[in-house]
């Protein structure tokens, strides 16, 4: 049940991520998007993460994705591109690329037995944040402080001048 | 966290608490006393770590440590972020770069860095690594008046966020394969080898460009043309450094494999021969001192490469005088550049007549990185190319004593220009009287290069300690 829920979930996944980086309109490559982050957030569940989950949702999904929507809509950039198709010489690193990738997922095929995951079991709000602030509560200091600089260079560039 | 730990974490936390001052007092001080602030307190941390004893401070923390490493590795981020404050502040103020976020980043820098020599796990050396190349994307494109500063900007964001998303990338596979983000932990079991050394291969790729190593060296030029000169001091010194040590962090505790090898070397051999071919036809200093950056980069790779104690200990002693070096150079720079930056060769010429000071601080700059004896730079090449051949790398370590010596040329041209060039035609723009901080700076520079290079037992010795 599990594994079958998992597949489809992963399909969609590929698929809604596939769509938006082909998409030539910028809006309908947020809604790919986030159609991607809400199956990936599921996998998360399935996983027993259902705090990262809920994090996937209202974080990525949710604040991030409306954020570069109103951005999209302030600009007016809603309007696509004419983009020239790529010429055939412009391929080649996008194919290396796809040979190494397909290789070592050949390789991995052929030489192992299908990897099984280890059993997961749900922890709680308070086990994680728990963790989140005792292990990695160093960490976290960090990132509030690379958070806040961002925001000071991004008003500086931004000022009028 | 308690008071022991907060005293181990203070250089960390000073730097911290004055970025956040610095921001908060902004608006109500004026630009000289902002300044002040951010040199006092960037000196202090590094002042603190000399003074802090390394031995018997444990720190109850997750993920951060003071050790030896930190001790010597502090007091070098921390002359290296002052020194940029200082020769910044009368750079800014003539080319119009207002408001305290300068100097706010730079202190937000050194915390990163600080917080880089203190790491004992993969996430926090991560976190520090992109928060120092964070820092460096606001302070290159902070010229707003320049277009190139902006250009720079953007093209070191771009590569920049690609590299920290490969390194991201191979830490998650070494983590995949080791089970553990400390750095003492993480050696390979049989089992997952290929996983571990995948992520090797990637982080190296990402370290290549963190360090501008060729063929990953690219973006270097470009960068340090448009970035402010005090900006391009002290990217040249503070992230170089910082790479390096984050990758030597790497591998002097989690027992480096042997395939990584191979890439290493080639990357050492490309850099020291590209980085000093492509310096020979620049036309412009900063150009020149970009790829003299790549190939100096490609010396600290060989001396990587060696997985000796002797290599580890030449990489951070040359990562010290490397930054003295660069700190004269592109300070001497900021303090000759008026209004408008002055990069092209030509424009230096008579210069150490005109600005006899300065001119000769730039001319020991040059004289050091090509590492003519007694300045420190002769003895970090020395100890480099000692270790190299100490280690097996006979044939790299050739090499690279041939490429230093073509380097020579490069360097001296910049002296020549200096002092031995008639200007053709119009003279070029005489320079404005150097004022005291900038003096200060570069007089900082200058003893440290001449002190290590002919007192060099001290520092030895610390760096003995910080390797035990």
């Amino acid at each position: 049940m599990e594994a079958i829920l998992f597949y489809i979930l992963s399909a969609v996944t590929l698929i809604g991520t596939l769509c938006a980086i082909t998409a030539r309109q910028a809006v309908r490559a947020i809604v790919y998007l986030v159609t991607s982050f809400f199956s990936l957030a599921l996998i998360f569940y399935l996983l027993g993460a259902p705090l990262v989950a809920a994090f996937e949702v209202i974080i990525y999904a949710g604040a991030i994705m409306v954020l570069f929507m109103f951005v999209i809509m302030m600009l007016d950039l809603g309007h696509p591109e004419k983009l020239t198709f790529p010429k055939i010489r412009d391929w080649w690193p996008a194919v290396l690329l796809l040979a190494v990738i397909a290789g070592s997922i050949l390789i991995l095929a052929v030489s192992r037995e299908p990897a099984t995951a280890p059993g997961f079991t749900a922890i709680t709000v308070r086990e994680f944040s728990q963790a989140l602030f005792k292990r990695y509560g160093v960490a976290v200091e960090i990132i509030s402080m690379q958070l806040l600089f961002a925001l000071v260079g991004a008003l500086y560039l931004g000022r009028r001048r | 966290m308690s008071v022991t730990d907060a005293l181990a974490i203070m250089p960390i936390l000073i730097a911290a608490g004055a970025a956040l001052l610095v921001l908060l007092a902004g608006p109500f001080l004026q630009a000289r006393s902002i300044s002040w602030i951010a040199v006092v307190a960037a000196a202090a941390a590094g002042v603190w770590a000399v003074v802090y004893p390394a031995v018997g401070a444990t720190v109850t923390l997750p993920g951060l440590a003071f050790t030896g490493l930190s001790q010597f590795l502090i007091p070098v981020f921390s002359a290296a972020a002052t020194l940029t404050l200082l020769l910044s502040h009368d750079y800014n103020q003539r080319r119009g770069i207002k408001g305290e976020e300068f100097q706010a980043t730079v202190l937000f820098t050194l915390f990163a860095l600080c917080v880089l020599a203190c790491a004992t796990n993969l996430l926090i050396l991560f976190l520090a690594i992109e928060s120092v190349s964070f820092a460096f994307y606001i302070l290159v494109s902070l010229d707003l008046e320049r277009e190139e500063s902006g250009e720079a900007g953007l093209k070191y964001l771009l590569m920049g966020a690609v590299a920290a998303a490969i390194v991201a990338f191979g830490i998650s596979l070494i983590f995949a394969g080791t089970g553990t983000l400390a750095l003492t932990g993480a050696f390979a079991p049989e089992a997952t080898r290929p996983i571990v050394s995948a992520g090797w291969g990637l982080v190296v790729i990402g370290i290549a460009f963190k360090l501008s190593l060729v063929p990953a060296h690219l973006w270097t030029p470009d960068v340090y043309q448009g970035a402010p000169a005090p900006v391009a001091a002290f990217l040249s010194t503070g992230s170089k450094v910082a790479a390096a040590a984050f990758f030597l962090l790497l591998l002097a505790f989690s027992r480096p494999l042997a395939e990584i090898h191979l890439p290493l070397y080639l990357l050492s051999l490309g850099s020291m021969v590209i980085g000093n071919l492509a310096a020979l036809l620049q036309k412009n200093i900063k150009r020149m001192l970009a790829y003299s950056s790549i190939a100096h980069m490609g010396y600290l790779a060989l001396a990587l490469l060696t997985g000796s104690r002797e290599g580890y200990s030449a990489v951070l002693l040359y990562g010290a005088i490397y930054t003295a070096m660069n700190l004269a150079a592109f300070g001497a720079i900021a303090s000759l550049s008026g209004a408008e930056e002055r990069g092209e060769l030509t424009a230096y010429t008579g210069l150490g007549h005109t600005a006899p000071f300065r001119g000769a601080i730039l001319a020991l700059a040059m004289l050091a990185l090509a590492g003519i004896p007694p300045t420190a730079g002769f003895l970090g090449k020395f100890y480099i190319f000692y270790a190299a051949i100490r280690g097996g790398e006979t044939t790299l370590a050739i090499i690279g004593i041939v490429t230093a010596a073509i380097s020579a040329y490069f360097y001296l041209k910049v002296v020549v220009q200096l002092y031995m060039r008639e200007p053709e035609g119009a003279a070029p723009a005489a320079p404005h009287q150097g004022t005291p901080a900038e003096s200060l700076a570069l007089t900082c520079a200058a003893v440290a290069i001449l002190f290590i290079g002919i007192y060099p037992s001290p520092i030895l010795r610390v760096l003995d300690a910080a390797l035990r």
